[in-house]
């Protein structure tokens, strides 16, 4: 029987963000946009689905007088990403 | 990439294939920049080691060197410039490394060259030169990348050899002119790589 895939990853927004920042310490909003090729209002909402399931943590700060926003994966995010790329393997062998 | 779409289903295949793409273009991106430093610290050395041969060559005082002290007062300030201008490139593995290879290099090279003058016990190009290459030889290592690891070595091995064999001091200062242009090459060659 196949492993459940992690409904939140799957989705090609979301495992994009969860791709770049599992390999960066963290990275900023502008960063994961210009990366993904997405819409701001797109990415924030589903920034915002992935820190409410405690896969990332959002800090809200100022760079000089710009508001800029910053992302990093948790062990519990890496965790999620590690079980979900385990299982697509599962899947395709 | 193509725009992301948040509700379109992707098989598993679809799924590895997009993380691989992102992957691969993050990793593009944050080593691309790393070129840059590379560029930067470059120009900067073979400006400065010209410049240093000249005034020593010219006025024969060797109190000229103390112009390298210049480099972090002037460099330092360029990397947070163009670092203003990179739209927030963070960090990876390996860029990091390679930061602190460099930064291990400078630490060694500072504490020798203040080591030296007061000593002047020390064979200061030569050993300069061999860490400068050995440092080159790293990163290129740790980009996986053949003409970076072989133009460190050249440089390091060679360098040391041919420190040894120039009769002055100011003339082992045209090594550092030649690591600074192995250095420029280096960012064109990382950039070209991660283009």
């Amino acid at each position: 029987m196949f492993p459940k895939l992690d409904p939140l990853l799957h989705s090609e927004l979301r495992l994009a963000v969860m791709s770049i920042l599992a390999e960066v310490e963290s990275a900023e909003f502008s960063y994961l946009k210009k990366q993904t090729d997405s819409t701001a209002g797109n990415l924030s909402v589903q920034i915002d689905k992935l820190s409410a399931a405690g896969y990332i943590t959002v800090e809200k700060g100022f760079k000089g007088k710009m508001p800029c926003t910053t992302c990093k994966i948790t062990p519990e995010g890496i965790e999620a990403f590690k079980n979900y790329v385990t299982a697509l393997k599962e899947y395709i062998s | 990439m193509e725009k992301t779409n948040e509700n379109k289903e992707m098989t598993a295949q679809e799924s590895l294939s997009l993380i691989n793409e992102v992957l691969n273009k993050s990793r593009k991106s944050i080593l691309r920049n790393n070129g840059k430093h590379f560029i930067l610290w470059g120009v900067l050395l073979t400006v400065l080691s010209l410049g240093i041969y000249e005034l020593w060559h010219i006025t024969g005082n060797p109190i000229w060197n103390l112009l390298w002290f210049a480099m972090p007062i002037i460099g330092i300030p360029l990397v947070k410039l163009i670092s203003r201008k990179d739209d927030a490139i963070p960090q990876n593995v390996i860029s990091k490394q390679i930061s602190k290879v460099w930064l291990a290099y400078c630490v060694f090279v500072t504490s020798i060259f203040v080591i030296s003058i007061f000593t002047g016990l020390i064979e200061l190009s030569l050993v300069i030169v061999l860490l400068l290459g050995f440092a080159e030889c790293i990163s290129g290592i740790m980009l996986k990348n053949w003409p970076i690891i072989i133009s460190g070595f050249i440089l390091g091995v060679g360098g040391a050899f041919a420190a040894a064999l120039m009769p002055t001091a100011a003339e082992q200062l045209l090594l550092f002119t030649i690591g600074g242009v192995i250095l420029v090459v280096t960012g064109l060659i990382i950039k070209i790589q991660y283009r």
